[in-house]
């Protein structure tokens, strides 16, 4: 049938936030070796880009969804509103979750409006476009602990499809109540990536970071992280399984590398990276 | 390329199938009820599925996967998805999935059912359930397909959304083949959630109608098998022509006053299908018989479009099916094609005034060209989808 075909891009910009780790500078000393890592404990980012009523409603997801996102729009020094955006969280705003299924087990089951609302999974995704005015195509997808790469898959073929760049974020926060023991996750990340079409007739200027996606048929296991600081987030934070690209990007220099996630069941994506 | 649905069914509260759902939109017969749900003594009307109570799926169990399971054993969906995986290898057909709810039915069970130590009881914790994800994990599971798998949940817009990612990847070789759906279930989330902002109506939805007060929630899920249509050999139902998506950037649960983006998803995916709105035989509709989205949808399209499209919303028969209003009111629209019948609006007695729209309460027979369905969703997230007569 149809030749697997690859997809270009150039990352224009990363954004994070974790324990620890408040921007991918401080992120990439870590995994460059330079710097003591230490989880500072530290209660989530209040992006400021949030108007302040709507702020004060946010979430933790959100928050870190919406600061992360702004960090990798800045860095690519692209307007925010120009970005199509492709949000992901692989176990969902546990916090929100627990709240709800303990409110509705009370006689009254009287919901709080607000809550509900960002109860929805796309409430990352809606707070940022209403933040930032984008007007682009806005989704918000899963993939269980398979998030980071079928969010990839999606946001690479929307960016090769549309010619366009694109913003993706990745989100979760810490599993909460009764569902503590059945998603375990109890540190909260959020990673951003902004992405620029790169075609064949392109030509890289010195320092441009390329990636190229690919589905393979083949069946792998998620790669080992180096970084063993970061080795319990990696493991449980489905949204943190995008450090094996980031420890790659930080290691790069000039050169090039590639790296395997598994994808599906019976698929795993390619991702080759390239610095000029 | 062209991409065809070549298969496609349905189960929701106007029938278990399209020959059901065929059945009750040509009789005008309603699937709402009075509120039944177990523990909630809200007085609304629902669009509930009672065949979808009897169903156990042992570690998969939810009632989401319970409607999902329900779906994919209807007409000959279980031969299309056999054929397919044998025609491409499961590896080249990939699942996308919409839903709003995934599956938090099962958590509200697993929390109103604790130990005595308030914890979680084993038969509930189910990790592949309790996620958005769960609606493609467990068709994964249940279809043998192994191809990239990915749930979108941008709350009613979802399942209309699937299209178009499942046609980037095909159009771009990633996959050869999909099946995509839309799984909504009702639970209590949704039905005192959207009550709590005071949007559930205490009577059967009037969509558009001047005195409308407020939505039915609904249950339904939908499924389509989408292939390529340049194959000789495969025998299209509908074209899926064209397809938008645009935020609105203004407000978490209210939609844009002048429909801004609403207005750049349908334009999206007129120029994409390249037809003029002259040439849309039939709108289904959000038309979610609140407020607000009546007003704007109403406007908007009545401004866009001539009085020789005609409009509709089908919420009248099913209710708000959330996250998989997009796909089961999609194939509402695409089923046109096999039965010449435009559905009509549903519990309509009076049309607001001023909106400009070809809207009737009774059904319309002639054969129909293009059609469209409008997905519209909290967070400002709106779908439009094209889809054109083989």
């Amino acid at each position: 049938m149809t030749a697997c075909a690859s997809m270009s891009c150039r990352i224009d910009g990363i954004g994070v936030w974790g324990p620890g780790f408040s921007n991918w500078p401080i992120l990439e000393a870590y995994i460059a070796g330079s710097g003591q890592y230490e989880d500072d404990q530290a209660p989530g980012p209040k992006p400021e880009i949030i108007p302040s009523n709507e702020r004060r409603r946010a979430p933790l997801p959100v928050r870190l969804a919406v600061e992360t996102s702004w960090q990798a729009s800045q860095q690519a020094g692209i307007a925010p509103s120009a970005l199509s955006c492709v949000f992901s969280s692989g176990f969902g705003d546990i916090d929100i979750t627990h709240y709800m299924c303990t409110t509705l087990n009370t006689e009254a089951k009287q919901l709080s409006p607000t809550k509900f609302h960002n109860s929805v999974h796309n409430a990352p995704a809606g707070y940022w476009t209403i933040s930032t005015g984008c007007m682009q195509p806005a989704s918000s997808v899963a993939g269980f602990k398979e998030s980071t790469p079928v969010t990839l898959l999606e946001a690479m073929a929307q960016l090769v499809t549309e010619q366009k760049p694109s913003l993706l974020t990745f989100c979760d926060g810490p599993a909460k109540g009764q569902l503590i023991p059945v998603l375990i996750n109890d540190q909260p990340f959020a990673a951003s990536l902004v992405l620029s079409p790169f075609n064949s007739d392109d030509e890289a200027k010195k320092g441009d970071t390329l990636l190229k996606v690919s589905v393979q048929q083949n069946v792998v296991e998620w790669p080992a992280l180096k970084t063993s600081a970061l080795q319990s987030l990696y493991t449980n934070n489905p949204s943190a399984r995008i450090l094996c690209l980031f420890e790659k990007l930080a290691n790069l220099r000039d050169g090039s590398s590639s790296i395997l996630m598994p994808l599906s069941t019976e698929t795993s994506l390619l991702l080759e990276l390239e610095r000029g | 390329m062209t991409i065809v649905t070549s298969d496609y069914d349905c189960v929701c509260a106007a029938g278990v199938g399209m020959p059901e759902i065929r059945q009750a939109l040509l009789s005008q017969t309603s699937g709402l009820r009075p509120n039944d749900f177990p523990n909630s003594s809200l007085t609304t009307w629902i669009g509930r599925v009672s065949e979808v109570d009897h169903q156990n799926l042992g570690v998969w169990q939810s009632r989401n996967n319970a409607l999902a399971e329900i779906g994919l054993n209807l007409g000959s969906l279980p031969e299309s998805i056999n054929r397919i995986k044998e025609r491409y290898s499961p590896q080249r057909v990939g699942i996308v999935m919409g839903s709003s709810t995934s599956s938090i039915d099962r958590t509200e069970t697993a929390y109103a059912d604790l130990d005595e130590t308030n914890a979680m009881k084993p038969e509930y914790r189910q990790p592949k359930v309790h996620n958005p994800h769960a609606p493609s994990l467990y068709v994964a599971e249940r279809t043998g397909i192994t191809g990239p798998a990915m749930t979108v949940n941008t709350a009613c817009s979802s399942s209309a959304k699937v299209f178009a990612t499942a046609a980037r990847w095909m159009d771009l070789g990633l996959i050869d083949a999909a099946l995509v759906g839309g799984v909504d279930t009702l639970c209590l989330s949704v039905l005192h959630g959207f009550h709590s902002l005071q949007l559930v109506s205490e009577h059967p939805c009037r969509p558009f109608d001047a005195d409308r007060d407020g939505i039915n929630l609904g249950e339904s899920a939908g499924f389509a098998i989408l292939e390529q249509g340049d194959f000789a050999d495969v025998s299209g139902k509908a074209i899926l022509s064209g397809y938008g998506e645009s935020s609105d950037a203004h407000h978490m649960s209210a939609p844009h006053p002048e429909g801004l983006g609403a207005k750049l998803a349908i334009e999206q995916a007129l120029n994409r299908s390249r037809l003029s709105p002259a040439d849309i035989d039939y709108i289904n509709l959000h038309g979610t018989a609140s407020q607000a989205n009546d007003s704007v949808e109403g406007t908007l399209v009545g401004k866009m479009f001539p009085q020789s499209t005609l409009c509709s919303s089908t919420k009248g028969w099913t209710g708000h099916t959330l996250g998989a209003a997009g796909i089961t009111e999609a194939l509402i629209a695409l089923d046109a094609f096999e039965t010449n019948l435009i559905p009509g609006n549903l519990n309509l007695t009076r049309m607001e005034s001023g909106l400009g729209l070809n809207l009737m309460k009774d059904n319309t027979e002639k054969p129909v060209t293009h059609v469209m369905s409008n997905s519209f969703g909290f967070g400002g997230n709106n779908c439009t989808l094209v889809f054109s007569r083989v």
